[in-house]
């Protein structure tokens, strides 16, 4: 118990500091940039207690995005401002890089090298998991206004 | 969706206020004032839905019965209608780089007009008055650094190699600010980034550097994600804006592209494999 709450913490924090040097990239105002260090730091650190128990990363990342939104349309209204302004951000930890890269070189490979079975099939499944993780994302992220704020805006 | 709103007819507007009074010439400032805040939304990195209700409403606010927004990747068209008379004005859509404070102050601007605290002219002002915020350029680029030591860290790399991402990435972000102020193409300032990021840590991995060379090269070059593109893009698509979503996806991929290019170039002149 006590070594799941150490990792948690770890990694809650290893994922607070880079959504906050994102929100620095993406130029967020800097009252918002504490809830994007908050909704980095629960999104990612619930997202990996939920793959501890056994739950598919494309899953539990669509879980913790729509989580992270709830959550942050109710600081939009506070803030009197988009809920994406600050949790985009806060997505940023979870967005599948080294997918995305591993599958463009793989491709990439492909056309120096030639085809072999282990290029494409490493292209093909990290391309689907990087497609996935990204819609489970951007899904979540637009679930306050597919499920409650239908024809309403948030703020 | 029906192309006449039975609203029209009784003379009201979608929001539910009696029309106001407008002359032409002030329905013609209304459009431009409409245009303008949406070209600045989809300049900064807004999804298209956001874009698309602030024209809206801040026409509605402003005293016109109804805005129509055509939003393309690089250009809006908008229409307001007032009385039976259109006006209709396109402006291009230059990409500005995502900018969050824009997008929060030209969002709370159309709150205020829409509560009836800004007329045409205040609100013209208060656009006009917006500055782009930027964060320091050094602050950003150890932020940035600091950001992908944390990502080696998560896959698993030990103090050494984060130490060497931290350099990488710091010098990756440096060098991408600096090519962008020579207003290089995106694609181009993404390709020379990758490079310099791998040619640090392929060095530091010739020099045995840091027992985990892999994850550091891989982590180094991860500022470079078009991580906002990407979820725009299919945020975009979700909400039906199919074209403006694939303009960005393809976008977000062309600039992955070019990073791949960058990582090849360096891991093939310095003679060091890290990735597959």
């Amino acid at each position: 118990m006590m070594h799941v709450m150490i990792s948690l913490i770890q990694d809650m924090i290893l994922a607070a500091i880079p959504a906050v040097g994102f929100a620095l990239v993406f130029n967020v105002p800097p009252r918002a940039l504490v809830y994007c260090a908050a909704g980095g730091a629960i999104g990612h650190g619930v997202r990996m207690l939920l793959m501890q128990a056994g739950v598919p990363i494309e899953i539990g990342t669509l879980l913790v995005a729509s989580l992270v939104s709830f959550l942050g349309v109710y600081f939009a209204q506070k803030l009197r401002a988009h809920p994406k302004v600050f949790t985009v951000a806060a997505m940023i930890p979870m967005i599948p890089g080294v997918p995305l890269f591993t599958t463009l070189l793989a491709i990439v490979e492909i056309q120096r090298k030639g085809y072999t079975p282990e290029l494409f099939s490493t292209a093909l499944s990290s391309g689907l998991k990087a497609g996935f993780i990204v819609g489970a994302l951007a899904v979540g992220l637009a679930m306050p206004g597919l499920l409650y704020y239908r024809r309403r805006p948030i703020v | 969706m029906t192309p006449t709103n039975p609203s029209d007819s009784e003379g009201r507007t979608s929001s539910g206020r009696p029309p106001r009074q407008l002359a032409p010439a002030e329905q013609q400032e209304v459009t431009r004032l409409c245009v303008e805040s949406a070209v600045m939304l989809m300049q900064h990195g807004a999804e298209s839905a956001l874009v698309e209700t602030v024209a809206r409403r801040l026409g509605e606010a402003l005293g016109v019965e109804r805005i129509e927004v055509a939003i393309m990747a690089n250009a809006i068209t908008l229409t307001s209608l007032h009385e039976g008379r259109c006006i209709t004005t396109v402006r291009r859509n230059q990409d500005h780089g995502i900018n969050m404070h824009v997008v929060t102050e030209v969002q709370r601007a159309m709150l205020e007009a829409e509560e009836g605290r800004l007329g045409c002219a205040d609100y013209r002002t208060r656009l006009a008055a917006i500055r782009p915020y930027r964060y320091p350029r050094w602050l950003v680029a150890l932020a940035i650094g600091l950001s992908c030591a944390c990502f080696a860290r998560l896959a698993g790399a030990d103090l050494t190699s984060c130490a060497v991402v931290f350099v990488a990435s710091s010098a990756a972000m440096a060098v991408r600010q600096l090519v962008a102020a020579f207003h290089f193409n995106p694609l181009v300032t993404f390709f020379v980034s990758a490079f310099v990021a791998t040619s640090i840590t392929g060095w530091a991995a010739i020099l045995r550097i840091g027992a985990t060379p892999r994850p550091a090269m891989a982590a180094s070059v991860l500022l470079l994600v078009p991580g906002f593109p990407l979820i725009n893009s299919v945020a975009d698509m979700v909400k039906g804006y199919i074209n403006t979503g694939i303009s960005r996806g393809m976008m977000a991929i062309l600039l992955s592209l070019a990073t791949c290019g960058g990582i090849l170039l360096a891991m093939t002149v310095w003679r060091v494999w890290g990735w597959l």
